[in-house]
């Protein structure tokens, strides 16, 4: 390959630098750095804006030193300077905003947020603009060069800094519902070496940097020598190792709300009802390639389904109680929930038959607002109760289980509790959606996303297998409905709008559209981490949309795409049949069906 | 592919794997498999088929050719359900085709490659071959979601067969798991041959197999095509261009021209026609 001309490759590295400047201006003028500023990462030490502004440049610094695709990578003092060029490129945007700034224009009418407390933030406090204005450029110029020495470090160091300071920045932020909860387990000691009240202690930094770090760098080597033994165990043993391994998690997930308290337990079950309902529409969208942006309305349904059924307040009286009492009435009115939802995937499926792509989009976003609207609406009000909704849901679950094991007391309450079904819920979930995908059901759904004419022409009934899509997964979001109901103990049509469906997308897209393990982290990222930073509410669409187009742009596969699962799934086909064939061995078998 | 590839192909014996159709002679009906009278598509006031008459005998290789725009795509999408013929009937072994959905003219056996390959690009090279064969399947969705016993045997049973398929057509092993749009051309025409013939086909239709192809690759599918009707006594016809190919394989040959049919007969006739000249290099071509 042509190495690139030096002057192409620093004019690379600028551009880069450009989109960063944009970048920081725009984090600073929307707000998101003032917004993180009062948060401490490290006690007085580094803010979480500080961190932000600075994450940006380093990546920046980090995509200018990596090695072109077309071209041979230059060698490494370029892409160290090209890392530093990105950096400086950056940081003259910032120092240009406050040169700008300084002058008499009045911007603060346009951009409410740069007020004197940004500015003073941006320059360091420093008196001049000037001065401020080259501290930014030589900050950030270090910063980029950070990053292209990150990318000029070996994959065994580079992975450990980042992680280490992914967790700093990770337990720093979770610090409003770590510390109570230590509190509460009589553990504060350890509360009070990690916390100061507004942040890590720089010990406590130091600690969790190297900690991470330690086991990030011993994590390669072992996890290699772990993978290894496995290979020479016979199937039989690797599959008991599998299954322990299995336990030892679920295990894990079953102790979760017992170590973190309510609070979060709470997080895990928003967590788990955006679970189930990105794995049902992963079914639809994933699979099957109809992007169906009115999903909300299967959650909708569930939740309406379940109150009709069970609620006394609702028109029906709660006939199910009346036949299983309060505690039964949910599993007796479950399956009719799940066929009342697969009914409506098969209304909403089969006038959008003909429609594919962006059309489909388009139909399905106006049947989402429908079905809310329907809910709304007074003309419905005697049965869905209008604006009022339906309350006086029942749960089958116990308000509090109190459990003694000898001396050892363990209670679970509220959300600690209703995290079980729901946990229960999603595994049945991802296994009919696992054992789906690889059958005759999911290939044909595959191959009707790839190209729907000759799929149709190849033997699949398109027809059927488009409403099968959408009924399947009409089956699975109303599951999400129907506990999201008895979990609140009511539901209202406030509950049901179209952001609910672009969040239930936004998980699938940013996890890998049909990948389970995808899905997952998608629900957890998405989720679960603006809950844990609460200054993101009044940005959380801002970042979402933030995340969606940078996954687009850089990851359109998403964070664990679906692939090698076929592998996965035929480890135990012998290779050396495989490796026979290269050899020109196995010609002699006959081939017999 | 390697010759050497090539060569084992012809030696394996290759049986199919559900109940094997009677050998072409004990053939219920040894009339033909496929027969099209007055066949017309109109597209507005565009005529693609003009009353076409065809018969197809059991177990014959078939070539309809003519120049470009002369139809032939048309008729094929007429053949396969994905238009209804304005006109006529078309007849498969005893069955009118008129009316029927494609998924439908596919369980009946009728499978066909396209003169733009067009595999299900994201998945794999097995999973394309194995929806090849989602007629021959049965696995509901309750079923699988179950995972029955039955259902996991008839996965195994049809990777076995999709395996030997990929073999047939000379697709290696290791490609397997692969995607389909990582394929090398040539190889992406065999992958979707493979997937064809995994429907267990009574009647295949070849849209140019060898379109794009060089020479090498160009006589490999030919022997192919011709190793196929015999080991798995196909009916196979074939739209194509490249006029040796034509020529080397087929028993009979119909031609096209502005949607009608202008000449049908022998190889030998058709290349001494002064029509089929006429059509293909112009009036003074054929009268000089």
């Amino acid at each position: 390959m042509p190495a690139m001309t030096i002057s192409a490759w620093l004019r690379r590295a600028a551009r880069l630098g450009v989109v960063a400047g944009v970048a920081l201006i725009y984090l600073s003028l929307v707000g998101l750095v003032g917004a993180f500023e009062e948060r401490d990462v490290v006690t007085d030490v580094l803010k979480l804006g500080t961190l932000m502004l600075a994450a940006v440049a380093v990546i920046a610094g980090y995509r200018a030193a990596l090695p072109p695709k077309t071209a041979a990578a230059p060698p490494g003092v370029m892409r160290l300077a090209a890392g530093v060029l990105a950096g400086t490129v950056a940081g003259a945007f910032v120092g240009a905003l406050l040169l700008l700034a300084a002058t008499p224009i009045d911007l603060q009418t346009v951009f409410v947020r740069l007020n004197a407390a940004l500015i003073a933030f941006l320059s360091f406090d420093a008196e001049s603009p000037v001065v401020g204005a080259a501290l930014q450029i030589g900050l950030n110029a270090v910063l980029g060069g950070v990053g292209a020495v990150l990318v000029l470090l070996p994959d065994r160091f580079r992975r450990p800094l980042v992680f280490a300071t992914l967790a700093v920045a990770l337990v720093s932020m979770a610090e409003p519902y770590v510390r109570p909860r230590l509190d509460q387990l009589d553990m504060d000691p350890i509360a009070d070496f990690l916390y100061s009240g507004h942040g890590l202690t720089v010990a406590a930094s130091v600690v969790v940097f190297v900690l991470v770090t330690a086991v990030a760098v011993a994590w390669a080597p072992a996890r290699s020598q772990v993978d290894r033994r496995l290979a020479v165990l016979p199937a039989e043993r690797r599959r008991s190792v599998r299954f322990t391994s299995f336990i030892l998690i679920g295990l894990l997930v079953l102790a979760l709300p017992l170590i973190t308290g309510q609070f979060i337990s709470q997080v895990l079950v928003l967590v788990g009802l955006y679970l189930l309902l990105a794995l049902g529409l992963n079914i639809v969208v994933g699979y099957a390639g109809l992007l169906d942006l009115g999903y909300v309305a299967f959650f909708a349904v569930g939740a309406y389904l379940m109150a009709i059924l069970t609620s006394a307040d609702g028109p029906l009286g709660a006939p199910m109680v009346a036949i299983a009492g309060e505690q039964g009435a949910f599993f007796v009115a479950l399956p009719i929930v799940m066929v009342g939802a697969a009914l409506t995937g098969l209304m909403i499926g089969a006038p959008v038959l003909r429609l594919r792509g962006d059309y489909l989009a388009i139909v399905t976003l106006g049947f989402g607002e429908i079905a809310r609207i329907l809910f709304l609406s007074d003309a419905l009000e005697p049965w869905l109760g209008g604006v009022q909704g339906i309350i006086g849901i029942p749960s089958p679950l116990p308000q509090r289980v109190d459990f003694a094991l000898g001396p050892i007391e363990i209670s679970w309450s509220g959300p600690q509790v209703i995290f079980y079904p729901i946990v229960l819920f999603c595994l049945l979930a991802a296994v009919v959606a696992y054992r789906l995908a690889g059958s005759r059901v999911g290939r044909a759904w595959n191959a009707m996303r790839e190209d729907e004419e000759v799929a149709e022409i190849t033997g699949v009934n398109t027809v059927n297998y488009k409403l099968l899509a959408f009924a399947m997964g009409a089956g699975l979001g109303c599951l999400s409905g129907a506990l999201f109901a008895i979990q609140l103990g009511s539901v209202f049509p406030g509950s049901f709008n179209v952001l609910v469906s672009i969040t239930v997308l936004a998980i699938i897209i940013l996890g890998g559209m049909g990948s389970i393990p995808g899905v997952i982290l998608g629900a957890l990222v998405l989720i679960g981490l603006p809950e844990l930073l609460r200054e993101f509410a009044e940005y959380r669409l801002l970042v979402y949309g933030g995340v969606l187009v940078a996954m687009m742009l850089l990851r359109p596969e998403g964070l664990i795409p679906n692939r090698g699962r076929q592998r996965e799934l035929h480890e135990q086909d012998d290779e050396d049949e495989q490796y026979a064939h290269e050899a020109g061995e196995d010609v002699a078998k006959p081939v017999v069906a | 592919m390697s010759d050497e590839q090539t060569s084992s192909v012809e030696e394996m014996p290759v049986t199919r794997s559900e109940a094997p159709p009677p050998p072409p002679t004990a053939a219920p009906s040894d009339g033909p498999i496929l027969e099209v009278h007055g066949l017309t598509k109109r597209f507005g006031g565009l005529v693609a088929n003009r009353g076409i008459d065809f018969d197809i005998p059991r177990g014959s290789i078939v070539s309809i050719i003519g120049p470009n725009g002369a139809g032939k795509t048309t008729l094929f999408n007429q053949l396969t359900g994905v238009y209804a013929p304005s006109e006529g009937t078309v007849t498969f072994e005893g069955t009118s085709l008129v009316g029927l959905a494609p998924h439908q003219v596919a369980e009946l056996g009728i499978a066909r490659t396209y003169q733009n390959i067009r595999l299900f690009q994201n998945m794999s090279v097995i999973a394309n071959v194995l929806v090849g064969r989602h007629v021959r399947m049965k696995a509901q969705w309750f079923q699988a979601i179950l995972n029955l016993r039955s259902v996991r045997e008839e996965e195994e049973r049809s990777r076995e067969r999709a395996r030997e398929l990929l073999k047939l057509v000379g697709l290696r092993r290791r490609y397997e798991e692969e995607l389909a749009k990582n394929l090398p051309y040539g190889d992406q025409r065999r992958l979707e041959l493979a997937r064809a013939l995994a429907n267990e086909p009574k009647l295949l239709l070849l849209d140019e197999p060898t379109a794009g192809m060089n020479p090498g690759e160009t006589r490999q599918m030919t022997d192919l095509i011709a190793q196929l009707r015999r080991e798995l006594s196909l009916t196979i016809l074939l739209i194509e261009h490249d006029m040796k190919v034509v020529m080397g394989v087929s028993e009979r040959i119909t031609v096209l021209d502005y949607g009608e049919k202008i000449a049908e007969g022998l190889p030998e006739q058709i290349r001494a026609n002064p029509r089929v000249i006429e059509a293909y290099l112009g009036k003074q071509a054929a009268t000089s």
